[in-house]
């Protein structure tokens, strides 16, 4: 059952994404996609229903070769690419670094598989190590991921529809696009599930190629430039990967073994924390965290499911997980704290950058860095408590921002803009779909949705670990306050616009995105209201089989959520908010002779209209915009202090490491 | 304390705390009016502004507008009693914001220059205040041995003689939220300044009159939880003194400044107030508080 369950995660995505490359049909191809989606989310609700945990499951050795060869096969596509893009396009920053990074990572990985190694392939027992916590992952990839890849199938043709129009696409490509999304998710279960650090490599390869692809699926030169960037961004890290792995096999731990090395880690000797130290680099790059942050957000010109993907439960989630996997093995060193100084550095400089921009997937791409900066923060805090909150915000910022990119998709698929300013006042005529996003963007945002409690957890578990709590908590809280101006601020132009004479009426409800996202909608809530039993039957088994005591995390009661030092009244908070929301939204209608036009010093025209009475009668039209303090929080002026600041932190936790 | 008591207490906690915020803001007018050198309106006028606000024909510009008046109103009383449930002070702050927000996003839901304008100004409001009020419940925490308003009350201290810092910060936290000058920058006391009336520009009749009344929650919930500093160890009712008093400041500080910049107003917040509440934790974390 185990084999079949780990057969399905894997390897059944990536064959059906095999066989959309074949399918030219888009009726066949929509329905091969949404059987992978149908499967892939029983079988990892099925896998949740094996026990016990932590399973423990070695494939047929076949595999560590098929592995070795399609990881250099890999690397030699990455080399493929780099070289053919250096003929079609010249030499460029982002192709050489491409090469001279594969090189970097595929050599030593080479010497120590066919030199250094005892045995080629080089095997591990287990080769899968599955607990609550890769399970939880797991749920995330398969049904959110999914879903995003369902959504796709129409969001996809729309797309392709536009942009022929445009002239821009002469034949569909769709089907190399459903392939990597495919594989995309076939190669973060596998990374989820690996224990032989050689496996985690492979599939960690895997998911940087699937991203490559889906960056440069649209093939305008900025995409491929893009491409290219996050290609040799996520490849320092595969260079820490195989570093990592060369030290800790020649250390007196002499092991590849993810497990072992994080419950025996300090046996490796003074130098222990090292191999720590390169595997949260590889994470952190992953993770697009400072400074490495542009290549997501360079990710955004790839069709909007993309981004919805890389965001919400795949690629930079990996990097969170890492992290989060390795914490115990660091727990309470020097290492830890300024991991979690680094991630309160990211989620204010983020959320602080996010003020600036209009536009709506880059606000959208710095609140991502800025969370997984938090789930960074909690992994550096490192108490069973902050371990927990790093976790649940797993879970809740999956659901919310994949909600909030498939909503800024199907947007843009009705103003064909991507421009916050010219979202002005589309609540009347996308009532509907603006209600899911501003349900969304508050999902991020307010209690009693989960990312809040989560972040009052953070607080909570960030004031108990002594001095340096001062500054990681000065960090939390002002990036706290600046990530609430620019959510309003958002939710501020949706609504803007004059009265609407006579009823407003609603949009047609079209199933691939309106039926998606409230059900993603419906998750973010449900999960919330049940936030006591999901923590009982997910989140604390996965900490107690990393190591911590989940008792020391949170206690739960029917109404509440309790944290050591604090109470969350869960159920409570959840009743009187929705009804101190829902009632008004839902029964606060102005009668239509109620309307007014707005104060413009008595020069209006007539009400519904935006317009005001100028000099000499004359009709002059009404305009309102939106803030961004562009000069001052703008990306030019704060990245000169926002990049070297990341840097500088990388160094340090280098140091840290090492002394 | 029993849960019938907590109940009640919340109970009266919703009822009186109008009367007081209405009654502070009367004797503030009329304070103002004296150090003008002028006479002022009676002291209890701001009910009477209420009531006839109440009684005006409803008139609304914008789309979402009224469910954010109601929002307002419904969360700061919210807020409110859990407070006086002796609830997580870190939740009672989240819902409180929460509630905040709905008036500059009420604003900024109307196509009007001056009612954005407000709500701009007002998010800015909310970046410098939020934070250090947020991050004045930590060394409160950190005193006290909890977060629970609860752990406040078994303490047994009063806290101020180690928090006094943080207390400093609350008040810059306090003139903020209050819109008191020098940092009144999203809201003005008189109509025709270039911001006309600020985040309320667009508000008229029974909203503008739920507004009003959720201001008055919102005064007497920061006041109370300035009073929280010296709640027990004998001499409970300084708490209501130094609730008094704080306010009185905010009303002195109000009469002697001008409004200045946002950006003044965010460094002075960010920079002295941020400073102030970590000073104070660092102390704790050192033990020397």
């Amino acid at each position: 059952m185990i084999g079949t369950l780990v057969g399905l995660a894997i390897l059944f995505p990536i064959i059906t994404g095999l066989i959309c490359l074949l399918i030219k049909n888009h009726r066949a191809r929509g329905g091969i996609v949404s059987l992978t989606a149908v499967v892939l989310i029983i079988s990892s609700i099925l896998f949740l229903r094996q026990g016990p945990f932590p399973i423990e499951y070695s494939s047929a050795s076949t595999w560590d070769s098929v592995i070795l060869v399609f990881n250099y096969v890999i690397l030699a596509i990455f080399l493929f690419v780099a070289i053919r893009d250096i003929g079609q396009r010249g030499i460029s920053r982002h192709n050489i670094l491409a090469i001279a990074l594969t090189l970097a990572a595929g050599i030593p990985l080479a010497i120590f598989e066919f030199s250094w190694a005892p045995h080629t392939p080089l095997e591990v027992t287990p080769a899968l190590y599955i607990d609550h916590l890769s399970i939880i992952m797991c749920l995330i990839i398969s049904i959110i991921g999914s879903l995003i890849c369902v959504y796709a199938i129409r969001y996809m043709r729309d797309h392709e529809e536009h942009r022929m129009h445009l002239g821009e696409l002469k034949e569909t490509t769709q089907p190399r696009f459903f392939f990597f999304m495919l594989m995309f998710l076939g190669a973060m279960n596998g990374l989820v599930f690996a224990n032989n650090l050689l496996w985690l490599g492979f599939f960690w390869e895997m998911t940087t190629l699937a991203c490559w692809g889906l960056i440069r699926h649209d093939e305008t030169p900025i995409a491929i430039t893009n491409a290219f960037r996050a290609l040799w961004m996520c490849l320092i890290g595969s260079v820490g990967f195989s570093l990592a792995i060369m030290f800790l096999w020649n250390s007196s731990l002499n092991t590849i073994s993810l497990m072992e090395v994080i419950n025996n880690g300090a046996a490796a000797g003074p130098l222990f924390l090292l191999p720590f130290a390169l595997l949260c680099l590889a994470g952190l790059t992953k993770a697009a965290q400072l400074p490495f942050q542009s290549w997501l957000l360079g990710a955004m010109v790839a069709p909007t499911p993309v981004s919805a993907l890389l965001h919400s439960s795949t690629m930079v989630k990996a990097g969170v997980y890492l992290v989060l996997r390795i914490a115990p093995g660091f727990q309470g060193t020097h290492l830890s704290t300024l991991i979690a100084i680094y991630g309160g550095a990211v989620f204010l400089a983020t959320a602080i950058l996010a003020i600036s921009q209009s536009e709506a997937k880059k606000v959208l791409a710095y609140s991502t860095i800025g969370n997984l900066g938090l789930i960074i923060l909690c992994a550096g805090i490192n108490t069973p408590l902050a371990i927990a909150v790093g976790i649940m915000l797993l879970i809740f910022h999956a659901i919310s921002k994949g909600l909030l990119f498939l909503c800024a998709g199907a947007i843009e698929h009705h103003i064909w803009s991507r421009n916050i300013e010219d979202m002005e006042g589309i609540a009347r005529n996308l009532p509907l779909l603006t209600g899911i996003t501003i349900a969304g963007m508050l999902s991020m945002l307010v209690a009693p949705f989960g990312v809040l409690i989560a972040k009052w957890g953070a607080m909570e578990a960030a004031s108990s670990i002594g001095v340096w709590s001062t500054l990681v908590l000065v960090l939390l809280m002002l990036g706290s306050g600046a990530t609430t101006v620019f959510w309003a601020k958002w939710i501020g132009r949706f609504l803007c616009h004059s009265p609407v004479p006579g009823s407003s009426k609603m949009e047609p409800f079209i199933p691939l995105y309106h039926g998606i996202l409230l059900m993603l909608i419906t998750f973010a809530a449900v999960f919330s209201i049940l936030i006591a039993p999901v923590y009982n039957s997910i989140v604390a088994p996965a900490l107690t089989e990393t190591g911590y005591t989940a008792a020391l995390a949170f206690t739960t009661g029917a109404w509440f959520l309790k944290s050591p030092m604090g109470i969350f009244a869960a159920w409570p908070i959840f009743i009187i908010i929705t009804l101190a929301l829902l009632i008004p939204a839902l029964t606060a209608r102005a009668k239509p002779e109620a309307s007014r036009s707005s104060y413009m010093c008595g020069e209006n025209v007539e009400i519904g209209v935006d317009e005001f009475v100028a000099v000499a009668d004359e009709r002059t039209g009404l305009k309102t915009g939106g803030f961004y303090i562009e000069n001052i929080l703008g990306e030019g002026n704060l990245n000169r202090f926002v990049v070297p600041v990341g840097i500088v932190l990388l160094v340090i936790l280098f140091v840290v490491a090492m002394i | 304390m029993s849960t019938g008591c907590l109940i009640g207490s919340a109970v009266i906690a919703v009822i009186v705390a109008p009367w007081i915020g209405g009654l502070l803001r009367g004797i503030d007018r009329k304070l103002t009016a004296h150090m003008q050198g002028r006479i002022g309106p009676p002291i209890i006028q701001p009910f009477y502004d209420v009531i006839k606000l109440f009684g005006k024909k409803p008139m609304v510009a914008g789309g979402a507008q009224l469910a954010f008046a109601y929002a307002y109103l419904a969360l700061i009383i919210t807020a409110t009693v859990f407070f006086a449930l002796r609830q997580d002070l870190l939740v009672v702050l989240f819902i409180l914001f929460f509630g905040s927000l709905c008036l500059p996003i009420g604003a900024l839901s109307v196509k009007s220059p001056y009612s954005q304008f407000g709500g701009h100004r007002e998010l800015l409001q909310f970046l410098a205040y939020e934070p250090i009020l947020l991050l004045a419940a930590i060394p409160i925490a950190l005193k006290s041995g909890g977060f629970t308003i609860a752990n406040i009350f078994e303490y047994g201290q009063p806290l101020l003689p180690h928090l006094w810092i943080t207390f400093i910060a609350l008040l810059i936290a306090l003139a903020i939220v209050m819109r008191k000058s020098p940092f009144d920058i999203s809201s003005s006391e008189h109509a025709h300044q270039e911001l006309v009336r600020g985040v309320v520009t667009e508000y008229s009749g029974p909203y503008l009159a739920l507004i009003e009344l959720g201001h008055w929650y919102e005064m007497v919930l920061l006041l109370s939880i300035l009073g929280l500093f010296w709640v027990t160890g004998g001499l409970w009712w300084l708490s209501i003194i130094i609730a008094l008093a704080s306010w009185f400041i905010m009303l002195i500080v109000d009469n002697i400044n001008a409004r200045l910049t946002w950006s003044w107003m965010l460094k002075f917040a960010w920079g002295a107030g941020i400073s102030l509440v970590a000073l104070n934790i660092l102390f704790i974390n050192l033990g020397w508080m």
